[in-house]
C-alpha cells in the first residue's frame, strides 16, 4: 500500500478513490514530511478539503524555505572577508539551485561543509555570530570524538533564533569502511551566484544524497529519501544520468548509488533508475540489507526486525569495532551517571 | 444507509463507539474537519455530554484537517495500569494520563493539532465570540479568564466562536467560528455554573495535572452559524486582580499587534500573508486592556465597550 501511497505522492499514481484509504495516505504523508512535496505535484488537480489538507503542507515549507535563504544569508555574513565559501549541502543546496527536489521539500537543520582547514575558523566566526554546541555535546570528549572520528561538529544551534547548522568537514564519519573520495566531489563543487556558497555537481547532489540515505545511518526517514532520490534523478539532463555510474565509481561510491537505484526502481517503477542499474556492473547491498531497507520503507511502523538489522549495519558501517565499543561504554557510562545525579537531585 | 452529517446525540451509543474504535468518525466544526479514534468508553461518555450537537458521521466522506488517536503510550500501558495520550499524527511532549482523563487528553490533542497544523489560518491563542455586527476577541494566558468571560459572554446573547482559537482568515481578515466546549478551571466552574446554569455543563473531572476541569457545552445555534465569519470590532486583553476596582485602558493599534504576536502559534511561519492580516484585523477593531477583580465587573466593562463599538 505504501509503495502505491509514494506513487500517488510523486504524481505517478491517481489518488485512491477509497476515502479511508485516501486519509491514511495524507497523514502518512504528513507524518513523514512530504506533505508538501506532494501539494506541489497535486497543485491545481484537487478541490475540497483535499485541497485545503495540501495547502496547509505548502504553507507549512513556504516558511522552510524563508528561514532557509534568511540563515543561509546569515551564514555569508558571518563568514565575510574570511575567505571561506562553504558548499551547501542536501535541502540547502536543492532550494539554492531550484531543484525539482526542494519543490514543498521540508527543511530543518542547514548542512554546510567546508576543508578541513578551514574548520577551526567557520567554528569559531559561526559562534561569534551566536551558534552555540548545545549543553550535551559542549563537552570535551564530544568536541574531540566529533572531530576525529565524525564527519561533522555537533550541531550548532543559534541562541536566539533556535535555527541549527551542521558544519561538515567530510561527506561520511572519517573512519566510515566505505572510502569516499570526497575531495573529488569538493573540488567539482560549483559556486552559487553571489560565489560566498557553492553547491555539489549535480550528479554529485545525486550521489551524495545516496551515499547519505545508504552508506551513512539507519534509512531513518525513508519516504522522504526516497522522494528526494526520484527527485534528484529527474534533475539530471539524460547525459548527466548516464556519468552516474562512472561518477559513483571515481569517487568509490558504487554500492550505495547502486541500492538508489535499485530502491527506485523497485518501490517506484523508476524506468530511469532500472536501466542505469542495468546499464553498471555495481552490485546495490547484499539480500538481507535490501529486504531491510525494504521492509522499514513499507512497514515504517512496525519491521522490529528490519530497523535492528539496520541499526547494527549503521553503527557497523561507521567506525571500527574497538572505536564503538569504546565509544558506547563512554556514552553508556555517562547515562548513569547522568541518571545518578538526577537522582541525586530529585533527593536532595 | 447514506453518510452524512448528523447530530452527534442522535446516533445510538454503540455507532459512535465502534466508529471511534475503527477511527473513521469525522467531525466538523467551523472550517475544520477531524477525524477521531480512541478506544476508551470514557471519550464516548464525553463526545455525548460535551459534543452532543455537533455534526458527525460515522463513516469519512473526504481527508480531514486533522486527526486524533487516543491510545496507550506503549504496549505496558495497555494492560498495566493504564494510561493514555492523545497522537495527533507528529511527535509531541504530552504527559500520558489515566483513562478516566482521557477527554482531556482528547481536548488537549486536539488543539494542538489544530494550533499546529492548520496553517490556513493564523491562529490566535484567545476566546472569540460574536453577534450578527461582529466580534469580540478575548486574549489572555491561561488562567487569565478569557473562557469565564467569554461564557458569560454567551449568556448576554453571543454567539460562541471559540475559547481557544482565534481563526484569522488571511485573505479576509475575518474570524472563524470554530465551536469547541469550553473548558473551565477550578472556581471558574462554580462562576459560570451560576450564571449559566447546570443544563450546560458536562460533569467535571477532578484530580487532573490542572485541578478540577470541566467544560461548557456549545449551543445548537453556535454550532449552525459556524461557517459564518466575523470581523473583529473588539480586542480585550483581560487582566485578572482580585480585589482590584476595575479599569480600562485603550491600547494603540501597535501595541495590539506587538501583544497579539507571542499569542500566535503560526505567525511566525506565515510570513507576509499573516502580518497583512492581523493590520487588517486590527485597523477594524477598538482595543483595551481591563483590569477587573470578578466576573462581574469584566462583564460590565465589556458591555459598555461593545456598545461604543457598535456591537
Amino acid at each position: 500500500m505504501i509503495r502505491d501511497w509514494l506513487k500517488t505522492i510523486i504524481g505517478q499514481a491517481p489518488m485512491p478513490e477509497n476515502i479511508a484509504e485516501r486519509a491514511k495516505m495524507i497523514e502518512f504523508a504528513d507524518t513523514h514530511h512530504v506533505l508538501g512535496q506532494m501539494a506541489v505535484t497535486w497543485e491545481g488537480k484537487t478541490e475540497g478539503k483535499l485541497k485545503e489538507v495540501l495547502e496547509n503542507g505548502l504553507l507549512r515549507t513556504g516558511f522552510d524555505h524563508r528561514m532557509l535563504r534568511f540563515e543561509k544569508d546569515r551564514i555569508t555574513r558571518a563568514l565575510l572577508g574570511s575567505g571561506i565559501a562553504p558548499i551547501l549541502l542536501k535541502g540547502g543546496a536543492y532550494v539554492a539551485v531550484g531543484s525539482k527536489a526542494a519543490k514543498g521539500r521540508r527543511v530543518s537543520d542547514i548542512d554546510i561543509m567546508v576543508s578541513e582547514e578551514q574548520l577551526d575558523q567557520t567554528e569559531g566566526l559561526l559562534r561569534a555570530a551566536g551558534w552555540e554546541f548545545d549543553e550535551t555535546t559542549n563537552n570535551d570528549y564530544d568536541i574531540a570524538y566529533y572531530r576525529k572520528y565524525m564527519h561533522e561538529l555537533p550541531p550548532l544551534r543559534h541562541n536566539k533564533r533556535q535555527t541549527v547548522v551542521d558544519v561538515h568537514h567530510h561527506l561520511l564519519p572519517r573512519t566510515s569502511r566505505i572510502k569516499l573520495q570526497s575531495n573529488l566531489m569538493l573540488d567539482a563543487a560549483m559556486p552559487l551566484a553571489g560565489g560566498k556558497l557553492k553547491v555539489l555537481a549535480p550528479v554529485d547532489r545525486f550521489i551524495h544524497s545516496a551515499v547519505h540515505s545508504f552508506a551513512d545511518g539507519s534509512f531513518d526517514t525513508p519516504a522522504r529519501t526516497l522522494v528526494e532520490l526520484y527527485y534528484l534523478l529527474r534533475d539530471l539532463s539524460t547525459e548527466e544520468q548516464k556519468n552516474i555510474n562512472i561518477r559513483a565509481a571515481d569517487v568509490g561510491a558504487t554500492q550505495p548509488v547502486a541500492t538508489a537505484l535499485w530502491i527506485l526502481a523497485d518501490v517506484l517503477d523508476d524506468t530511469v533508475a532500472d536501466t542505469l542499474l542495468k546499464a553498471s556492473n555495481a552490485k546495490p547491498s547484499g539480500l538481507i540489507v535490501r529486504y531491510a531497507l525494504k521492509q522499514k520503507l513499507m512497514h515504517i511502523n512496525k519491521a522490529y526486525s528490519a530497523k535492528t538489522i539496520l541499526l547494527i549495519r549503521s553503527h557497523y558501517l561507521r567506525m571500527p569495532w574497538h572505536l564503538l565499543l569504546a565509544h558506547l561504554l563512554r556514552k553508556a557510562i555517562r547515562n548513569v551517571r547522568t541518571l545518578l545525579k538526577r537522582a541525586d537531585q530529585e533527593d536532595s | 444507509m447514506k453518510n452524512e452529517f448528523q447530530r452527534l446525540g442522535d446516533y445510538h451509543r454503540e455507532d459512535i463507539d465502534v466508529a471511534l474504535r475503527s477511527g473513521s468518525l469525522e467531525m466538523e466544526l467551523g472550517p475544520f474537519s477531524m477525524r477521531l479514534e480512541g478506544r476508551e468508553a470514557d471519550i464516548v461518555d464525553f463526545l455525548f455530554d460535551a459534543y452532543r450537537d455537533a455534526p458527525v458521521r460515522l463513516k469519512l466522506g473526504d481527508v480531514t484537517d486533522v486527526a486524533i488517536n487516543v491510545r496507550p503510550p506503549n504496549i505496558i500501558r495497555k494492560y498495566i495500569r493504564r494510561q493514555v495520550i492523545a497522537d495527533p499524527g507528529f511527535i509531541v511532549p504530552a504527559v500520558p494520563l489515566p483513562p478516566y482523563l482521557s477527554p482531556l487528553a482528547f481536548e488537549m490533542g486536539l488543539n494542538l493539532a489544530i494550533a499546529l497544523k492548520c496553517c490556513r489560518f493564523t491562529t490566535f491563542h484567545s476566546a472569540v465570540v460574536g453577534n450578527e455586527r461582529g466580534a469580540i476577541l478575548i486574549s489572555a494566558h491561561s488562567g487569565g479568564g478569557k473562557s469565564t468571560l467569554a461564557s458569560a459572554l454567551m449568556v448576554e446573547g453571543y454567539r460562541l466562536f471559540s475559547d481557544e482559537f482565534g481563526l484569522l482568515d488571511m485573505e479576509t481578515g475575518m474570524l472563524h467560528p470554530y465551536p469547541r466546549p469550553v473548558s473551565l478551571k477550578e472556581k471558574s466552574i462554580d462562576i459560570v455554573r451560576e450564571f449559566t446554569g447546570e443544563k450546560w455543563l458536562t460533569k467535571t473531572f477532578g484530580g487532573t495535572p490542572k485541578g478540577d476541569i470541566a467544560y461548557r457545552r456549545v449551543r445548537p445555534s453556535d454550532i449552525q452559524l459556524s461557517k459564518t465569519p466575523m470581523a473583529a470590532k473588539l480586542i480585550l486583553f483581560p487582566v485578572f486582580q482580585e480585589d482590584t476596582p476595575p479599569s480600562v485602558r485603550e491600547l494603540s493599534k501597535s501595541e495590539t499587534i506587538m501583544k497579539l504576536i507571542p499569542s500566535s502559534t503560526n505567525y511566525h511561519l506565515l510570513g507576509t500573508a499573516s502580518f497583512e492580516a492581523l493590520i487588517k484585523m486590527v485597523a477594524g477593531a477598538q482595543t483595551f486592556e481591563i483590569t477587573y477583580g470578578n466576573t462581574q465587573d469584566s462583564l460590565e466593562i465589556t458591555r459598555d465597550l461593545a456598545a461604543k463599538a457598535g456591537l
